[in-house]
């Protein structure tokens, strides 16, 4: 769950004209900005100038002016940090990487297991193999002898394995970590939210406690705070039962950058004007609306979502109710909303 | 019934008579070969050398029970678990827990599944992630789900192929090594001429029921005290499948285990003729679940004795070739059948020519006589496992009293699988695949 995050201290002048500096030029390069990869770049991608400051986009984002969206896992060198490395399979007795695929045969007579190798083939025009145990012929595959699949046989050492150990050496370094040593990093796009918009348009970041809180002009609340709504609904299920339900909204989405949220106005308003008083609207992303329902069981919940859809023309796509009893439903709903809101 | 129980227990009360100092002489001296067949030579087979020992043990208890030598945990060679197991869900995640927290760091596991229905592979791998350390580079456990059933000795030989250890413990799926079983375990390949060693096996469910307890009786009596006098004797009848351990070496020179049932008696032969010696130890002890109803220990006995009748007389019968392979091995042979396959038979019918030498029941003060003495002696005989090994429980020594009726009941599924093995009834065993059964030329 995401907490609130959003700045509670005024920014310092120089520091906020440089984000919303950032703000402005994010939304000319069309509200979006991606890392390109690039070799040479210390973690693998790089945003390229003007946005070369992670620092900033991140802080953005945890402010939630900026949408942060998953592109990329890195893998990094736990020693250096670099991600010039060199992945492999290695033995697991030896540790060294000179492994070979070969099958393994089972002979039934005898119990033998062994290499494929290790089954000298005669030379009868049929293909035969001589079990090195019994030193019987194996004619007739699945009656005599059978594979039992491919594993991996270190050239060095002989040891077979079925799933050999990864290892990786850093080019850069020349550490040897395991693949469960290695760091990971995530790399992200950052999109302009509604609030980064607000912000562009008004040419200062937003400090007010209702323009953190709400968008601006619309009885909706800011994603980060109707997260916060949401988790603490969780809190009420878990510990006086208090069941609650969500309404997922889908609008119909615009493009980032122009005012295309405040299109939305007149639907939100007429959607809040269905809804009780306890109920709240919140932004999860620029298309993706959600309404808690508290106190709510699911058959209310459904018959509230066929009201507003009679009340709402296009541009509400699609509208669903879900009654929140654990918190994988809401993890559901999340991961839905995520898919709706990705890239 | 007052009146048997007075009789029952006439024969001991020395009130009533001398007792065995009149008993013994008049058995003695009676040329009554049922006395000879059915307790003087299994006394000497199976207490004498229990004996010897507990008296050794009494005097130098480090000669029995030799002292760990101090090494650092790198310093003790790397050893393999092997477990192969099919549809064993419920017993496979303790055994491999076991075997990775039994103390011993330089050990990995090797779980061969043998094309299980159920969950045994997702419950081995949960076990093993379970145990090992999280985020690290820990090969400590590798599982191998095979895609044929192949029986238990192929599935074996696929988990030594894997195994990368200087030794391999070969244990079942439902048992579980002791903490600090390893080292012991270990100790006896000191000396070069070790093949392998077998556990001390002990049972985990003894306090089910009342056959498992008796079990424990049997397990304590047979497996602790007889298996380890007949070691030091150099004439060990077996490395037992559900806890032997081996020099890595001499399983890959002999290819693993032949297929068929009866894997560690054969494996057991084939080191046996070739002069490696086998050990036992008392401190490497390993769990096992017993069969806890009539049906499974009937069925565990029969299989147990066919493959004996199977892999002693007829797949190794060139054991009995006095000479050829040494006189230990001469004398385990001629004990063998003394013991497996005479004796349950002349005992059968010593009873009964005791029963019927006069008539029905006439010789009942010597039945009675019989029974005590056995009581005494198995007696003995509990003190020394209780000694030497810390089993069976105090509790349930009582039971002995009903041991002589359980060794009776054991015997009917022992003779039962010789005359089956004689006359090939079901001779086909459901353990082994089809597919192996008709390659298999010794069943």
């Amino acid at each position: 769950m995401t907490p609130i995050t959003a700045p509670t201290a005024k920014l310092e002048a120089p520091a906020a004209n440089r984000r919303l500096d950032l703000l402005r030029m994010i939304a000319e390069a069309g509200g979006k900005v991606s890392p390109i990869a690039n070799p040479r770049a210390e973690r693998g991608y790089e945003y390229l100038s003007p946005f070369e400051d992670e620092n900033e986009l991140n802080f953005l984002a945890r402010g939630d002016y900026l949408e942060e969206r998953f592109l990329e896992r890195v893998t990094l060198c736990p020693k250096c940090a670099s991600h010039h490395l060199n992945v492999r399979e290695i033995c697991p007795s030896c540790r060294r990487a000179r492994l070979a695929s070969e099958g393994l045969l089972h002979h039934f007579r005898c119990g033998f297991v062994g290499r494929l190798s290790e089954f000298t083939t005669i030379d009868d025009g049929n293909g035969s193999r001589l079990c090195p145990k019994c030193n019987r012929r194996l004619h007739h595959l699945g009656t005599e002898y059978d594979r039992l699949g491919k594993a991996s046989v270190c050239l060095e050492c002989g040891v077979i394995t079925e799933h050999p150990p990864v290892e990786a050496v850093c080019f850069a370094c020349g550490a040897r970590s395991s693949a469960e040593d290695l760091v990971s990093i995530d790399v992200f796009s950052y999109v302009l939210t509604s609030l980064g918009i607000t912000a562009i348009r008004r040419g200062s970041m937003l400090d007010r406690d209702d323009e953190l809180l709400f968008i601006e002009g619309m009885p909706v609340y800011r994603r980060s705070v109707i997260l916060e709504f949401i988790d603490h609904e969780m809190k009420r299920l878990r510990q006086l039962k208090s069941e609650f339900s969500l309404l997922v909204a889908e609008f119909a989405r615009e493009a980032p950058g122009n005012d295309g949220v405040a299109l939305l106005l007149p639907c939100l308003t007429r959607m809040r004007q269905c809804l009780r008083e306890v109920d709240l609207i919140g932004q999860l992303t620029d298309a993706v609306y959600v309404v808690i329902l508290p106190q709510t069981a699911q058959k209310a919940a459904e018959a509230l979502r066929k009201r507003i859809l009679a009340e709402l023309a296009p541009p509400l796509l699609a509208l669903s109710a879900v009654q929140i009893t654990e918190r994988i439903h809401l993890e559901q709903v999340l991961s839905r909303r995520s898919a709706v809101g990705g890239p | 019934m007052s009146g048997f129980i007075q009789y029952f227990l006439s024969v001991i009360d020395p009130t009533q008579n001398v007792g065995f100092s009149r008993a013994l002489p008049q058995l003695m001296s009676s040329g009554l070969i049922s006395w000879w067949l059915m307790y003087v030579i299994p006394v000497g087979i199976g207490f004498l050398p229990g004996i010897v020992c507990w008296v050794v043990y009494l005097v130098n208890p480090a000669v029995i029970r030799p002292p760990l030598p101090a090494r650092t945990p790198q310093a003790w060679p790397l050893v393999s678990v092997v477990i192969a197991g099919r549809n064993e869900a419920a017993s496979i995640g303790q055994a491999i827990r076991a075997a990775l927290l039994c103390g011993y760091a330089n050990l990995e596991v090797i779980f061969v599944d043998d094309c299980s229905d159920d969950d045994s592979v997702v419950i081995a791998r949960r076990a093993a992630r379970s145990v090992t350390r999280q985020g690290s580079d820990d090969n400590r456990v590798r599982i191998f789900p095979s895609p044929r059933r192949n029986g238990k000795a192929s599935s074996l030989n696929i988990g030594i192929r894997m195994a990368r250890g200087e030794f391999i413990a070969i244990i079942d799926a439902d048992s579980t090594i002791q903490y600090g079983a390893m080292q012991h375990w270990l100790l006896p390949f000191a000396d070069s001429r070790v093949g392998a060693v077998s556990a001390n096996i002990r049972v985990l469910n003894s306090s089910t029921c009342l056959l498992t307890r008796l079990q424990e009786l049997e397990y304590a009596m047979k497996f602790t005290v007889t298996r380890y006098a007949l070691a030091r004797m150099g004439i060990l009848p077996i490395i037992p499948g559900m806890g032997g351990l081996f020099r890595a070496e001499i399983l890959h020179r002999l290819g693993g285990f032949d297929t068929g049932l009866g894997d560690d008696t054969d494996m057991t032969m084939n080191l046996r003729k070739r002069r490696w010696k086998l050990a036992f130890s008392l401190d490497a002890v390993v769990w096992t679940i017993v069969p806890v109803t009539r049906r499974h220990l009937w069925s565990q006995r029969m299989r147990w004795q066919r493959n004996l009748v199977k892999i002693r007389l007829s797949k190794h019968r060139d054991q009995f070739v006095l000479g050829r392979y040494g006189l230990a091995n001469a004398i385990l042979a001629i004990e063998q059948v003394i013991v497996l396959f005479i004796l349950p038979w002349v005992g059968l019918i010593g009873l009964f020519s005791v029963m019927l030498d006069s008539g029905p029941f006439s010789a009942p003060e010597v039945l009675t006589r019989i029974y005590w003495i056995y009581v005494a002696f198995l007696l003995v005989k509990t003190l020394i496992a209780r000694d030497f090994a810390s089993t069976p429980q105090p509790s349930h020594f009582w039971l002995l009293f009903l041991y002589p009726f359980y060794g009776l009941f054991l015997r009917l599924p022992t003779m039962y699988a010789e005359l089956c093995e004689l006359f090939r009834i079901g001779a086909k065993h459901p353990y082994v695949p089809d597919h192996i059964w008709q390659e298999i030329p010794w069943w």
